[in-house]
């Protein structure tokens, strides 16, 4: 079982990505506003604050992931608490690097710093090597850890077993999980794309001291951006299930999920779908291989069938005429579980290039990606937050706190996602700090999308004080 | 599929998944001990997988054929245009544009013509959306410096076209914007 070490770093990891998440949605909401005419921001400031926002969500709920999963792989094998820590410090130190190139250093070349973007600097010069020192200090820390996960699960298992092979046989003699196996495809995911940031800050640090005898091909580095970027983006996601495959059954009290054929082969082809999926970043750069465009297109929607095909029908099926004690924590893991899907339809949608020429960059994207995030991943990390936080502390929560919280999360979520759609099916662009005369709907639009990101962030400081108080009484109990 | 449709579409799909997943919660709600549902719920995906497939399968051959690099590949434009994006402007000229010596010029399409746009930018990444006259996103492509992007189009409608910038490019990107005339 876990130490009380573990405990303590886990919750430590909470209070800190909760803190960050709702400094990340204040800046969102600000964005909002501005695009609504109700404050006026100048450019910079709205820029600054959309890269911030964007690489600070990526960051923590990237973290929160691993966190997760590092505390509940402790039940299998045994992993590095040294680790934990460096992976938090670096975390930390990394993000407060990223905020001063933003916030001081006014760097804005989006969370996606498209080549060259960076270099063309309208912003304290520093602020461009701070913003890649910052993105080096992130990727190392998160690189020791991953890699220490992986080493931890093949000191136990061997490599077929991780990948549950032996599970294509009947009756195999070991069992592999199903949590090991979506931790060993995904942490495999997360660092083949940490090594190509790290290939991306290289080449990019490169031309930076060369005085230009070095200069990168912009198709390459936009390849690697997304690579990274999307690759991230989605594996996030999948440390999330795996956390759901391991608690849905036990936090609803039912028999605990295993691992067959069917749950094997699926997840190891999302490893393959999920690496060459980001092709559909670059459907409207006509200059890529038209090759690359349909593998993107194939492996986007055969992405859908591994992942969200077992998952969502397995996650049916436990629920289906089952008596479940239900729970916040299992609510949060049901809802995120559909968040997920809708989310995933809209992606599915978008990653069909003859849909993409009109959806590409408008609001649509972030419509989507919003909706398997912020009604999607967040809320399967928070039922893990709330599921650890209980754990210690006495339940204090009533049915009608539940019912409240989650009804207020609903509707400030479902409200600012269906405007962002809107806007999307009505050509508005994506990250524009204001919108022209001519696509004046957007303004309105956003207005209301302030409004209900307002109503969302009001749940996630319910969330926020519940969780985090319990977190602390953790955090500081002898035992 | 034009954006309404799509949207359409969406929320037709966001409600079916909204009601299957009230119907499984309520059905748990309901339901009784002893208990009818499967013990080990990671089994039996067979039809599930196969009717996803299917409806996946028959998306894919119909929408791939819409795509963008296989239209209008055996026409010759009517109408050449070349568009070199910079920070914060579109150069549109029916000439070639000289990068050190960029010049623009006033662009008229003829309607129903066939025209190719290409597209290069002469700094950072930008976006070449065209919006039609009722202020609507018809087709769209990249503008990336070292390359050059060639869109072809036929204009049904006379009247004014924007190009708003579509790929984030800095601290005026909302404001890069350009226009044509159909005639």
């Amino acid at each position: 079982m876990e130490s009380i070490k573990m405990r303590k770093i886990t919750a430590i990891w909470i209070i800190t990505i909760l803190t960050l998440f709702i400094v990340a949605i204040v800046l969102a909401i600000l964005m909002r506003m501005n695009q609504g005419g109700m404050i006026v921001q100048s450019p910079v400031t709205f820029y600054v604050n959309m890269t911030t926002h964007g690489l600070t969500m990526i960051g923590i709920w990237f973290v929160a992931g691993m966190a997760a999963i590092n505390y509940l792989m402790d039940r299998y094998v045994k992993t590095s608490y040294i680790v934990n820590v460096i992976a938090l410090v670096l975390t930390v130190i990394g993000i407060l690097l990223l905020w001063t190139s933003t916030f001081v250093g006014k760097f804005h070349a989006a969370w996606t710093f498209l080549y060259p973007l960076p270099f063309k600097v309208m912003w304290a010069q520093w602020a461009t090597p701070l913003f890649l020192i910052s993105l080096t200090v992130l990727t190392i820390g998160w690189l020791i850890w991953s890699l220490s996960l992986m080493a931890m699960i093949l000191k136990k298992y061997t490599i077929s077993q991780s990948f549950a092979w032996q599970h294509f046989k009947k009756n195999p003699k070991v069992e592999t999980p199903p949590f090991i196996l979506i931790s060993m495809i995904t942490l495999i995911g997360v660092i083949a794309c940490l090594f190509a940031a790290v290939l991306l800050v290289v080449l990019l640090f490169a031309e930076y001291f060369s005085n230009g005898a070095f200069v990168n091909d912009a198709l390459l580095m936009k390849n690697l951006t997304y690579f990274f970027g999307h690759t991230i983006a989605n594996e996030m996601l999948y440390l999330g299930l795996a956390v759901i495959y391991e608690l849905f059954s036990e936090v609803s009290e039912r028999p605990k999920w295993k691992t067959t054929w069917y749950v094997a082969l699926g997840w190891n082809f999302t490893l393959v779908f999920v690496l060459t999926a980001f092709f559909h970043h670059l459907y409207m750069d006509f200059v890529q291989p038209e090759g690359l465009q349909i593998v993107g297109l194939l492996a986007s929607y055969l992405a859908s069938l591994p992942a969200a095909g077992v998952t969502v029908f397995s996650v049916f099926i436990a629920v289906y005429r089952n008596k479940i004690k239900w729970s916040l924590a299992n609510l949060l893991f049901f809802i995120g579980i559909a968040g997920w899907v809708i989310g995933g339809l809209g992606a599915v949608i978008d990653a069909t290039i003859s849909n993409n020429i009109v959806l590409h960059n408008t609001l649509w994207v972030p419509a989507h990606f919003h909706t398997y995030n912020a009604l999607g991943n967040v809320l399967f990390s928070l039922g893990f937050f709330y599921w650890f936080s209980t754990k210690f502390t006495e339940k204090i929560n009533s049915k009608m706190f539940t019912k409240v919280t989650l009804a207020i999360l609903l509707i400030g979520g479902i409200g600012f996602l269906l405007v962002f759609y809107i806007a999307g099916a009505d050509s508005i662009p994506r990250r524009y700090s204001t919108y022209p005369a001519e696509l004046s709907i957007g303004t309105s639009l956003a207005w209301w999308g302030a409004i209900f990101a307002t109503v969302y962030l009001t749940a996630i400081l319910i969330f926020f004080l519940n969780i985090s108080k319990r977190c602390l009484k953790i955090l500081f109990s002898p035992s | 599929m034009e954006q309404q449709s799509i949207l359409l579409l969406f929320l037709v799909l966001m409600g079916i998944a909204i009601i299957v997943f009230t119907y499984v919660y309520l059905s748990s709600k309901k339901a009784e001990p002893p208990k009818l549902g499967m013990s080990n719920p990671l089994k039996k995906r067979f039809w599930f997988m196969l009717i996803l497939s299917v409806i996946l399968v028959i998306f894919i051959s119909v929408t791939i054929p819409k795509s963008p690099y296989y239209l209008f590949t055996n026409e010759t434009p009517a109408k050449v245009v070349h568009v070199s994006a910079m920070q914060f402007m579109f150069i549109m000229s029916e000439k070639a544009i000289d990068p050190k010596k960029p010049s623009r010029e006033a662009i008229e399409i003829p309607v129903n013509k066939l025209v190719e746009f290409r597209v290069t930018s002469l700094d950072v990444n930008h976006g070449f959306g065209v919006y039609n006259p009722e202020d609507r996103l018809i087709t769209q492509t990249q503008a990336m410096p070292g390359y050059v992007n060639r869109l072809r189009y036929k204009f049904s409608e006379p009247g004014t076209y924007n190009i708003f910038c579509l790929e984030y490019c800095g601290m005026a990107h909302q404001v890069m914007r350009s226009s044509f005339i159909v005639k």
